[in-house]
């Protein structure tokens, strides 16, 4: 059954195309019925099988009734030509791209919200932290600063009593007595424990004690006066005092 | 679905696995008869062709990456998936025994003839018909998978030897021996009512 192109095809070109290389029986079957040949050497092929085919009518059998099974087969692929998946196929596999996809992009969006959580959370505790850093730190500050205003209002009582002008100097800090004595509560101020509160020594004029709903005189309206606030733990003044030197 | 019409098939591939489903659609429908039609022929049911051809496309949605532009057609691509499935399809069932399709009320579904004939030939071209699809079938995977390529899905030898995955010389020798077989069938097909009347 093996075959030699090369050698056939030697031999196309040794006689010429005019020349018909004889065949046999093997080759014929082997090459004969062969329908995908093309150039010059099927043509060759094809004018030495028909060549054979006359003279052998075991093979003109052969070719006749390959022939009847080509058409069979023409028939038999027609029967089926206009076969197709039904479209139900198509629906599922639709729907199978779509689930598919929805749960990439879930799982994308999923991903990218959990990373977004992870970092707000890191973000707010460091927030928290760092707060917590700050006010931690604060509060031994308030203690010594309190201290030092307990320091300074004796030096200030001290120049105070020596020279009978507590504001003389403009750039004193003012500190304020922490007694809470002698104070006045302010119209409309709540009373509450005054434990935490605090004394706040503002400079001021004198008529700004009319804000506080107090009585002011209004020949000495415009004159600077150092007071005594004692402000609550809600940030709003409840009593007022006016230091004795005053 | 217009627009994407002429893109190939590569492009749509690639389009289909970042989610495009149009253009998942459009490869689907430019490749599911052929490969409905050669599963259909391989395995002689349509059930079969069915489940093969939603299998082969399964796979593109489910792992797109194995197709690689660089080593193929993606029809060829198909071929060789589907054929993959004929095999497990074959193995699974070994035994199994093509039945004629039929319609809901149990009568056949036929086959679908060009040309008006007659009552009796039409009887004798299906019954032909039904021998030689039998005949087919009945050939081993190798031969009968040559001659379903070149023979009814009329690939060139080229191409079906991509769809097959062997040498285009190996494709032209197991033509060979399948037609000599699907002869040798035939006559024994054609010559068996012959003998049974004979004996009659």
């Amino acid at each position: 059954m093996k075959f030699d192109r090369k050698k056939l095809l030697g031999l196309v070109e040794t006689f010429g195309k005019a020349n018909v290389v004889a065949m046999n029986c093997e080759e014929f079957a082997a090459i004969g019925l062969d329908p995908e040949q093309q150039g010059e050497f099927a043509r060759a092929q094809q004018a030495a099988a028909r060549e054979h085919s006359i003279a052998c009518p075991s093979c003109a059998a052969l070719a006749e009734s390959w022939e009847a099974a080509r058409v069979e087969l023409r028939l038999l692929a027609s029967s089926t030509s206009l076969a197709e998946t039904p479209p139900r196929v198509e629906m599922r596999l639709r729907q199978e791209f779509r689930t598919r996809h929805q749960t990439l992009k879930t799982r994308r969006a999923a991903v990218v919200a959990s990373w977004a959580l992870a970092a707000a959370v890191l973000l707010a505790a460091g927030i928290s932290w760092s707060t917590w850093r700050a006010q931690h730190y604060a509060k031994p500050a308030a203690v010594a600063g309190s201290l030092d205003s307990a320091v300074n209002h004796s030096s200030v009582a001290k120049s105070g009593a020596e020279n009978s002008a507590p504001v003389a100097d403009e750039n004193a800090t003012l500190v304020a007595n922490n007694e809470q004595d002698g104070f006045t509560a302010l119209p409309g101020a709540i009373s509450a424990d005054n434990e935490d509160a605090s004394i706040v020594r503002v400079r001021m004029q004198r008529s700004s004690l009319g804000a506080f709903g107090l009585a002011v005189n209004e020949e000495r309206a415009a004159d600077w006066i150092q007071v005594d606030l004692l402000v609550g733990d809600d940030g709003l003044p409840q009593a007022v005092r006016v230091p004795e030197a005053q | 679905m217009t627009i994407l019409k002429d893109v190939p098939d590569d492009v749509l591939l690639r389009r289909a696995s970042r989610g495009d489903e149009e253009a998942f659609t459009l490869v689907y429908r430019r490749h599911q008869a052929a490969i409905y039609r050669f599963a259909l022929r391989m395995t002689g049911s349509a059930w079969a062709a069915e489940e093969i051809v939603q299998d082969v496309f399964m796979t593109l949605v489910r792992v797109p990456q194995k197709y690689d532009a660089r080593l193929g057609t993606v029809s060829g691509f198909l071929y060789g998936v589907a054929r993959n499935r004929v095999l497990k399809h074959r193995e699974r069932l070994p035994r199994e025994v093509a039945l004629e399709e039929r319609n809901e009320d149990g009568s056949g579904k036929g086959v679908l003839l060009q040309d008006a004939s007659t009552p009796a030939s039409w009887a004798e071209k299906r019954e032909r018909t039904a021998q030689v699809r039998s005949a087919v079938l009945e050939l081993p995977e190798e031969f009968r998978e040559a001659v379903v390529l070149c023979e009814l899905q009329e690939l060139s030898y080229e191409e079906a030897a991509v769809a097959a995955g062997c040498p285009i010389g190996t494709i032209r020798s197991r033509l060979h021996r399948g037609r000599a077989l699907l002869l040798a069938k035939l006559e024994m097909l054609r010559e068996m009512p012959r003998r049974v009347s004979a004996a009659r």
